[in-house]
């Protein structure tokens, strides 16, 4: 495309007279250094927040990835470990803690380092930075102990009429609040990167990702404010309970849209490690970017999925939101998924790799667990997780899969093994390049990729197919067991739960693997400061 | 990480946005992508036939 974005001067050639048209960056003094590998500028105070909401994520992982592992082992016929109570508690425990806190505290994250190591910027308010970190970690406390407690056992969803403690919505409404604030504080970085010329032309795509996600964010909270607050004040006896049916709606407001904030930002690590990994360049700039406008403004309209067999909607509104504005969105995925491959295609090409159609794939660093984390979640997403979407999400269809473990199915595709195990790849590189530590046990990080989207995939395809007899989602016994009559499934569909427990054993090997060897690095690693990190 | 005789990646940020319309060749993928499309194809009829054999149209 005609324009050209050109990243802020590196630091050490910010004030040669030899580059003069070239812009400066805005730091303070004392608030730069350059990355010794990638050549980087990286703002010392965004950082240090990058840092510090990293390790919180990969704490609240640890969280979601036991609660996981509990829950494997309960829905598993053979070995039904929970009593019925604590797997509803672990399950109101997991989706909270995978769904929302590991990813959200890892795409703010994220959002900071998009606008100041790639914009030469420095963070806009490090106050707010504090503030941000500090409601959005406190909320997660106190959801995670509301929830153990056992005053909350309403599930992620927390459907009204059921309803927990009053402390369990403010903390949720904490999190919102505080992830807000950094979403505020990445538009105002923008905006001061912006005013203060630190580039020009357009930001760098992976940058552009992120600000889409920022906007969904926002669209997304406020979902999540008009539906949590009265909520809140209903818990509290200040207010009726809310209708049922309007909470549904307006919940998957923020419900699903938060998830299309996960796949904007898993889109923009896939562009950035494709980068990292074998120097891929974006094919078309215009394209790429058309396709995070479509997700702006076509993914929101995709929750209504959620909502194919409530009868408070009609049968219109249905049809628009899943069959026609539902499939722009999906039309983006597929865009990326074609530009995204294509890049490292054409950088391998580049490298000489040029033979046949696939001597570029087969070269590929798949030894780098960077680049086999963001291929394999590309592969993973698309095919596992795109396909069964598009299809759970068609109207007609939807009534034989509604809340069967074929959704579960679905999302665990979408988001643990697409999103989850991208996020996984960008530690590969967070760690040696921002915490300047390297990894031990090398080996062992290089097959961790490989570890956890097995387990993940044949947890999936079990959960899949477990739903394709009927199993239904978030139940404690599929077998109802002391029932009056018998209501149990055919022996396949054990045989499947039985696979999807193997697999979700695995993928918490996986889990553990990459939990164990990132906190190694973090707080044992032998530090790389002044060079550059060891090559994977 | 890229090779450090290879472009550094602040460089790839840097020129990210010039576009060269030799780069637009991408066969492998273009396979892949028909595979993609093929694997939708049969998994999205099976389901209708699916529906098809629980609810029967009279």
């Amino acid at each position: 495309m005609a324009n050209t974005a050109t990243l802020g001067a590196a630091p050490e050639a910010e004030d040669s007279p030899a580059t003069p048209e070239k812009p400066k960056g805005n730091h303070r003094a004392g608030e730069l250094r350059s990355c010794d590998t990638t050549g980087l500028p990286i703002c010392l105070v965004a950082q240090q927040f990058i840092r510090l909401n990293a390790v919180m994520a990969v704490v609240f992982l640890l969280v979601g990835g036991i609660s996981a592992l509990l829950l494997a082992l309960t829905r598993w016929p053979a070995v039904h470990l929970l009593s019925a109570a604590w797997y509803y508690r672990i399950l109101t425990l997991h989706g909270l803690n995978m769904l929302i806190f590991w990813i959200l505290f890892m795409e703010v994250a994220i959002l900071y380092f998009a606008s100041t190591t790639l914009l030469n910027s420095r963070l806009a308010w490090k106050s707010m930075a504090y503030v941000s970190f500090g409601m959005m970690l406190v909320g997660a406390v106190m959801v995670d102990y509301f929830v153990l407690a056992g005053k909350a056992d309403v599930l992620m969803t927390s459907y009204a009429p059921m309803q927990g403690h009053p402390g369990f919505y403010l903390g949720i409404i904490l999190v919102a609040v505080g992830t807000l604030i950094a979403v505020g504080n990445f538009f105002a970085t923008l905006y001061i990167a912006k005013r203060d010329k630190t580039y020009v032309g357009s930001m760098p795509l992976v940058t552009f990702g992120a600000l889409a996600a920022a906007i969904i964010a926002v669209v997304t909270l406020a979902h999540g404010a008009a539906v949590m607050i009265p909520t809140f004040l209903w818990s509290l006896g200040l207010v009726g309970a809310p209708d049922p049916a309007w909470y549904r709606l307006i919940w998957w407001g923020l419900g699903h849209m938060s998830q299309q904030v996960n796949v904007c930002a898993m889109v923009s690590v896939w562009y950035f490690l494709a980068t990292l990994t074998v120097g891929a360049k974006p094919i078309n700039q215009a394209v790429c970017r058309g396709a995070f406008i479509l997700y702006i403004l076509f993914i929101n309209l995709a929750s209504a999925h959620h909502l194919l067999v409530d009868p408070g909607v009609g049968a219109g509104w249905k049809i628009w939101n899943t069959s026609y504005a539902m499939y722009l969105a999906v039309l983006a995925s597929m865009i990326h998924g074609f530009t995204v491959p294509a890049s490292v295609e054409v950088a391998m090409r580049k490298k000489g790799h040029n033979s046949g159609l696939f001597s570029w794939l087969a070269a590929a660093p798949w030894k780098n667990p960077g680049f086999s984390a963001f291929f394999l979640s590309l592969v993973i997403f698309g095919f596992g997780g795109g396909i069964t979407g598009v299809t759970l999400g068609t109207e007609q269809i939807n009534i034989i899969a509604h809340n069967t473990l074929r959704i579960p199915g679905h999302f665990h595709m979408t988001v643990v093994g697409g999103t989850s195990l991208a996020f996984m790849g960008l530690a590969y590189y967070v760690v040696p390049l921002l915490f300047q530590r390297e990894y031990y046990a090398r080996g062992l990080v290089r097959a961790q990729p490989y570890v956890f989207a097995a387990g993940i995939s044949i947890m999936a395809i079990g959960m899949s197919l477990a739903g394709s007899y009927g199993v239904p989602r978030r139940h404690w016994d599929v077998e109802f067991a002391g029932a009056q009559f018998s209501a149990g499934f055919d022996p396949s569909a054990h045989v499947m739960l039985g696979i999807m427990g193997i697999g979700g054993t695995i993928a918490f090997v996986g889990l553990l693997m990459f939990i164990l060897l990132t906190v190694a690095a973090v707080f044992f690693g032998k530090s790389n400061a002044g060079k550059a990190m060891t090559a994977w | 990480m890229t090779e450090s005789k290879e472009e550094k990646v602040v460089d790839i940020v840097h020129s990210e946005a010039v576009d060269d319309p030799a780069d637009h060749h991408a066969p492998g993928t273009f396979v892949l992508v028909l595979v993609l499309l093929g694997t939708f194809a049969v998994y999205y009829f099976a389901n209708w036939k699916a529906l098809a054999d629980v609810w029967h149209v009279r």
